[in-house]
């Protein structure tokens, strides 16, 4: 395994309490392989992302337990300045909002550039001429131009294909893209998608791909982990799930996408809101919102049972469940 | 002088690059404001308004309470001085001229043998009445001038901006200096007068603002579109949105006139005496400070805590009521 | 760019015109501006009308403004109360004024920057709530209370600076005063870097930059820094007129003669063309610190300049 993440806790320090948003977590990556992780917002699963890269704002959140295996070692027990040199080099991070994530006042030229002095001490001069190599692979058109431009003269597909090109420097191990197409026209949506999954394989880089949207999850991912509450409901191939959910939850996301094939009929939302975080409902977190639930959903937690040799449920009534 | 600044503080803080989401708390904090039954997914909370959210952080923060206590002291000191007093500001003993503290006159006598104490208590007065008469005319003239010019922008708009420009070129103590120096009058008046006179353009920029960014929300395009006359939707629409950013800079700028009615009286061009002023005192006891420092510290102290209480309230419900500080 | 910069100047102008108008209202109608020139008396009719002729103040009163203002751009401010030139007055005064202004500016850039940064990176702790505590009180305290104490203690009770200042004004005495001119926007500039940096400090931008793996220093300086600062510069570079003609109140204080102690005399003694003459050119440095300000924003931040 490239990435394995063990029994990780987050928590954070609010006004109304310790929100608990990551409650025992647990997915792997292999190269070359994606794992797309599903899930409502305050599901946990930026959070769990944020502590795998080692960003995340402390405090107001911690870490209370688990482990992060990349490449062998457990990054959560290195000091600050290995993990850093681990960040942007070995792996790295691309973000919804590539406006707001890239510096308004750097030329993208140059933020790009400093990725190559800060990690691999290259010249200013190298670093720049790097930078122009980078743009190109993205296929931003007239690079050698547009290196000196600043991030607000770019349109919003050209920006993330910038923030990729940052993220792809230098060739890191593990991509962690966070939801990198939301922001975006649909258009554009699978343009940078493909282009994503194609320098991936090129690479053979492991990809977490954390997104809410399923339409992409089908094209692109291995594999697929649901998360709720600051759980994972479910773990499976990305063809399990699709064939048959296992779980409530995701067989209530897969009946949200609206079809073509049901078109004029009422589409099916998920009653409920999700649970707030400082309040997280005993037993099974999705019970006041399920419509399998029964009285043993409410007291008792469900642990993760094994569906098959690779897939997982977090349901008492996952056989219920996949037999529709 | 302080003023005109504090809009430019507020105005450029305001204008944060990039995103103001959390690192790593966005969806902790998203959930945090989730309204939440006993099970995680029960009936919504009533909707608070804005008024009252702010009034719930206020009553909790100690700031709030502590400067609220000290202007409500005051204010009654303010109406009825006699009420910690027995003494006139106005009866002075020459031969007992930069005595210190004694019984029954704590602060001491100043250069002309005025009890010192009773002067400060009665300096309270003129600080309080021409800090809130110029606020009160400032805020007025300000608010309507500005949502004039927000309202129907144009020629209006264009004119009001460059006026206002002229207005902030002229620097407050200069403008002060000239304006009152021919002026005999020993009221109050010319003081406010003066204060509205320079201070207006401050309070007009946030309500021309204030203004133009209520005109272009949604409720009140729709209510356009409706037919809703110009009145009334200024007065049911607009005006609700603009109060609270002018009611936050004018408690502020309320406090740095009482500093400023200091200033001008302090340089002699202000109140002049018989008027019982704090700048009339803290000039007067400045040349004899080696003797009688304590006819310099009391009025000093009087007029700081006075405009720190009113800054301090001003700051206080500014970050009650602009939930993007929180 | 260019065109941005004609369109500025032009700007200026109506405010320009606007600003010195006003106070040459305010001097010549609401003062008498002859009672100045006949002394401690008050001048016999006939001399006053004899006065009022050679100034041209039987003219209306735009006309004086327009004579007045067609002399001031050839270089004659006209002639002070006690005979000298207020040109003269004004090459005096102003290197004074000047150096005091430095003195300030240094003081805001300093102190005010590094406060700002230090409590913007360490919001919420003692040292954030202490040194904004201690802002609030400058911000309150009337800048000539503030000066008043200083001197009292500095000055008189411990003797460290001389209470006043010589004539010439050289810098080490300019210390103490500068820093009280400085005080109020000192504790500005504070606040201002403080709300600045901590707004950006949990922008996306840091935290890509934290992503990239760049050292801490690296991301608090060339990423943090850099956006965090444009407004205080701007705010400082605008400061540069308020506290030209602020400088009164701290130049009564210790007694220095530049601009505020000239333009004070002036006004007492009710002399027209000094008055006139310090505010025009105050007017002017104030118009011209704000053009440079407006351009110093688009160089610091590439959305303004090719907006």
């Amino acid at each position: 395994m490239l990435l394995e993440v063990r029994d990780l806790h987050v928590e954070f320090r609010t006004r109304d309490g310790i929100a608990r948003a990551v409650n025992g977590v647990s997915y792997g990556v292999d190269a070359g392989e994606t794992l797309a992780v599903l899930g409502e917002s305050g599901s946990g699963k930026s959070v769990t992302a944020q502590a795998v890269m080692g960003i995340l704002d402390i405090p107001p959140g911690r870490i209370t337990g688990g482990e992060v295996i990349f490449q062998g070692r457990d990054l959560l027990k290195l000091k600050e300045e290995e993990r850093r040199r681990v960040r942007g080099a070995e792996m790295a991070m691309i973000f919804q909002d590539a406006l707001s994530s890239l510096n308004p006042v750097i030329s993208v030229g140059d933020q790009l550039a400093e990725m190559f002095t800060v990690h691999r001490g290259m010249s200013r001069k190298d670093a720049r001429a790097k930078a122009v190599e980078l743009m190109d692979r993205v296929r931003i058109p007239a690079a050698r131009e547009r290196v000196r431009q600043y991030p607000h003269q770019f349109s919003g597909g050209m920006r993330q294909r910038i923030m990729i090109a940052m993220a792809l420097a230098l060739e890191p191990a593990l991509i962690i893209a966070d939801e990198p197409t939301t922001a975006l026209d649909v258009t554009v949506q699978a343009q940078v998608m493909e282009l994503l999954a194609e320098l991936q394989r090129e690479l053979r880089m492991g990809l977490i791909l954390i997104t809410h949207d399923l339409g992409v999850v089908a094209d692109v991912a291995d594999r697929i982990a649901v998360m709720y509450a600051g759980r994972i409901v479910e773990s499976a191939p990305v063809h399990d799930i699709y064939k048959a959910p296992a779980h409530p939850y995701t067989r209530g996301l897969l009946d949200s996408i609206p079809r073509l094939d049901q078109k004029g009929q009422e589409l099916y939302a998920i009653k409920g809101l999700p649970p707030s975080l400082t309040h997280i409902p005993p037993g099974c977190a999705f019970h006041p919102r399920c419509p399998l639930a029964r009285d043993v959903c409410r007291t008792d937690e469900p642990p993760l049972y094994e569906v098959s040799a690779t897939r997982g449920s977090a349901c008492h009534f996952w056989r219920e469940c996949l037999n529709g | 002088m302080p003023d005109g600044r504090h809009e430019e503080e507020q105005a450029i803080a305001g204008t944060g690059m990039g995103g103001t989401m959390d690192l790593g708390v966005d969806e902790a904090e998203t959930l945090e404001k989730r309204p939440e039954g006993p099970d995680g997914s029960g009936p919504q909370d009533k909707p608070r308004s804005l008024w009252s959210d702010a009034w719930r952080d206020l009553r909790r923060n100690p700031v709030f309470i502590l400067s609220g206590l000290v202007i409500l002291f005051l204010v009654f000191i303010s109406l009825w001085p006699s009420a910690i007093t027995s003494g006139s500001p106005l009866k002075c003993d020459l031969s007992k001229a930069q005595e210190g503290s004694q019984s029954g006159h704590p602060f001491g006598f100043d250069g002309q043998g005025c009890d010192v104490y009773t002067r400060t208590v009665y300096g309270a007065r003129t600080s309080v009445a021409v800090g809130v008469l110029a606020t009160l005319g400032v805020a007025v003239l300000g608010s309507v001038l500005g949502a004039l010019a927000g309202f129907f922008g144009g020629i209006s708009d264009s004119v009001l901006s460059r006026i206002t420009d002229v207005f902030f070129a002229i620097p407050v103590v200069l403008g002060g200096l000239v304006l009152l120096s021919v002026i005999t009058s020993n009221t109050i008046w010319p003081v406010i007068g003066f204060i509205v006179l320079l201070g207006w353009p401050q309070i007009s920029r946030i309500a021309r603002g204030a203004v133009i960014t209520a005109k272009q929300n949604d409720y009140v395009q729709a209510a356009r579109a409706l037919g809703a006359s110009n009145s009334r939707l200024v007065l049911r629409h607009i005006a609700p949105n603009a109060v609270a950013p002018v009611i936050v800079v004018a408690t502020i700028a309320l406090g740095t006139y009482i500093a400023l009615e200091a200033t001008l009286s302090y340089l002699g061009v202000g109140l002049k005496p018989p008027s019982v002023s704090w700048g009339i005192d803290i000039s007067a006891a400045s040349p004899y400070v080696r003797n009688a420092p304590h006819a310099l510290l009391w009025p000093s102290g009087a007029l700081a805590i006075t405009v720190l209480a009113f800054i301090m309230l001003g700051d206080a419900v500014r970050d009650a009521l602009d939930p993007k500080l929180r | 760019m260019g065109r941005y910069v004609v369109r500025r100047l032009l700007q200026m102008i109506p405010v320009f015109i606007g600003a010195t108008l006003l106070i040459f209202l305010m001097v010549n109608v609401m003062g008498d501006p002859i009672a100045g020139l006949c002394g401690e008396r008050r001048c016999d009719p006939a001399t006053a009308a004899q006065l009022e002729k050679e100034f041209g103040l039987d003219k209306p009163v735009w006309q004086q403004y327009l004579t007045y203002m067609g002399n001031v751009f050839t270089g004659d401010f006209g002639t002070a109360f006690n005979g000298q030139e207020v040109t003269e007055l004004m090459s005096t005064a102003f290197p004074v004024t000047i150096r005091l202004t430095l003195i300030a500016i240094l003081f805001e850039i300093v102190i005010g920057i590094t406060l700002g940064v230090v409590t913007g990176l360490r919001r919420g702790r003692p040292v954030d709530t202490g040194v904004l505590l201690f802002t609030l009180v400058v911000i309150s305290v009337p800048t000539f209370v503030t000066g008043l104490l200083l001197q009292l203690l500095l000055g008189v009770k411990w003797g460290w600076i001389r209470p006043s200042v010589s004539s010439e004004a050289p810098f080490d005495e300019l210390i103490l005063p500068g820093l009280v001119l400085a005080s109020v926007s000192l504790a500005y500039v504070t606040r201002l870097t403080r709300t600045s940096i901590a707004e950006n400090r949990r922008s996306d931008y840091v935290r890509t930059a934290i992503a990239k793996g760049l050292p801490r220093h690296r991301v608090v300086v060339r990423h943090l820094l850099r956006n965090s600062l444009i407004p205080v510069v701007t705010f400082i570079g605008a400061d540069i007129g308020f506290l030209m003609g602020g400088a009164i109140v701290t130049e009564r204080i210790f007694n220095i003669h530049g601009v505020g102690y000239q333009l004070y005399q002036g006004i007492l003694r009710q002399n027209t063309q000094t008055v006139v003459g310090f505010v025009t050119v105050l007017v002017l440095v104030f118009l011209v610190a704000n053009l440079v300000v407006d351009l110093l924003y688009a160089v610091l931040d590439p959305r303004i300049r090719y907006a």
